[in-house]
């Protein structure tokens, strides 16, 4: 077991789900919820003769940071890709639905809570969606998820963290994408078909998905964040994805909700003027619509380090 | 086409090493396993139960664990592994691993 205080330098990247889960909340407040000691392993993977996992590939459990409860699902990319099948699915349909229910027994209970107080959901992301071979069930989970944080919100703030090797791709950017603020790393990525499947449908002309700088520049942090789809981008420790939860645990409900990137007619009606301006420019490359939010040397931050790139970089504006 | 279950009732040539608690680690990764401990009063014998797609090789499960029991004297334990197709060589780590993590 890795001592909190050496997680928290540590590369969030690099570091296993279960270690950021417990990296991220105070020193020795996670508990883990059907951990691997429940051994709660997929019946499908089983039947189809596939490894298992104890553990189903996600941790779950609750901590506090400061006085704020958080509860936490981690994904864990190592086993087979991160991939969410019902099992996992399960787990983080429970911890959101905990999280709720426990948001709506405090408010009850006392009427003179601080918002400090009140819940937080956190989910690190390291998937492609859905696990194949679940299939239905895989999907159902998502949906299930899905439907989680259209309960939780306007209540329980829910924080997607993006800074895993795998990223959020496929169904599960869908629901990355649906949560009430998105922080990330330059090293995590975003989206929904992910590199390797644009290619094989599109060809390697359209997009090249060995090219790592250009995955990184399209899918990548950088990119996301001035694109307005990630709302924060920070360094890749533990510590710097934690400081930044930190930092927004006890914002008012109304302020998470500003921070959405979609579900109101203001939000649509602001992407869908990203859309006709992608349709306008026809952008070659992201650093043309780089270019385009008034970056002037767009090329030159590809590779500035990042305490500068956030000092400098100017963030599109629809 | 179901997984493979290998159950083995192990002793150490000479048992020395009791673990206090029970212990997780790894993860079921491609060339990887995950494993857990649990302390259990078995007359210094070992349970171990392996869970793989892997079939044909029980025989070098059972040389890898006795191994790995002789060279650390584990005794009183319980081990569950879940595999996914990893090497001796990376099992014998992890279990190393495991023990060090106690």
């Amino acid at each position: 077991m890795t001592h909190w205080t050496d997680l928290q330098p540590r590369s969030f990247l690099e570091a296993s789900a279960r270690d950021r889960a417990i990296g991220l909340v105070d020193e020795g407040s996670f508990t883990e919820l059907a951990g691997p000691f429940d051994r709660v392993t997929s019946p499908h993977l089983a039947l189809l003769g596939d490894a298992v996992a104890f553990d189903d590939g996600i941790v779950t459990g609750v901590g506090k940071i400061g006085r704020t409860p958080v509860f936490v699902i981690s994904q864990e990319g190592r086993f087979i890709g991160g991939s969410v099948g019902e099992i996992g699915g399960a787990k983080m349909v429970t911890a959101i639905k905990l999280a709720i229910d426990f948001h709506d027994d405090l408010v009850a209970q006392f009427d003179d809570l601080d918002e400090e107080e009140k819940p937080l959901v956190v989910i690190s992301f390291e998937t492609g969606g859905v696990r194949l071979h679940e299939a239905n069930a895989g999907l159902l989970a998502h949906a299930e998820v899905m439907d989680q944080l259209q309960k939780a919100r306007g209540k329980v703030p829910v924080i997607a963290l993006i800074g895993s090797k795998v990223g959020a791709f496929g169904g599960m950017g869908f629901v990355a994408a649906a949560t009430d603020v998105i922080i990330m790393s330059e090293f995590g990525r975003l989206g929904l078909t992910g590199p390797e499947v644009i290619e094989q449908e599109m060809g390697k002309e359209e997009f090249d998905a060995s090219d790592r700088a250009l995955v990184y520049r399209t899918t990548g942090g950088r990119h996301k964040f001035i694109m307005g789809d990630a709302n924060f981008l920070v360094e890749n420790t533990v510590a710097a994805f934690r400081d930044q939860v930190s930092a927004l645990a006890g914002l008012s409900i109304e302020a998470f909700e500003e921070m959405r990137r979609i579900g109101s007619s203001a939000k649509v009606k602001a992407q869908l003027r990203a859309v006709a301006l992608a349709a306008e420019m026809q952008p070659g490359d992201a650093t043309d619509v780089w270019t385009r939010a008034g970056n002037t040397d767009a090329h030159a931050l590809i590779d500035l380090p990042l305490p500068e790139f956030l000092a400098t970089v100017r963030r599109l504006a629809v | 086409m179901a997984l493979h279950t290998l159950t083995l009732d192990l002793a150490p040539a000479a048992p020395k090493t009791r673990i206090q608690a029970r212990l997780h680690v790894g993860v079921t990764g491609s060339s990887d396993l995950e494993i857990m401990m649990h302390p259990e009063d078995l007359s210094g014998r070992v349970a171990v139960t392996v869970v793989t797609p892997v079939t044909g090789f029980d025989a070098l499960w059972t040389r890898v664990l006795q191994k790995f029991l002789d060279d650390s004297g584990l005794c009183d334990a319980r081990i569950e592994i879940n595999d996914n197709n990893a090497t001796p060589a990376v099992v014998l780590l992890r279990l190393q691993q495991a023990l060090a993590a106690a």
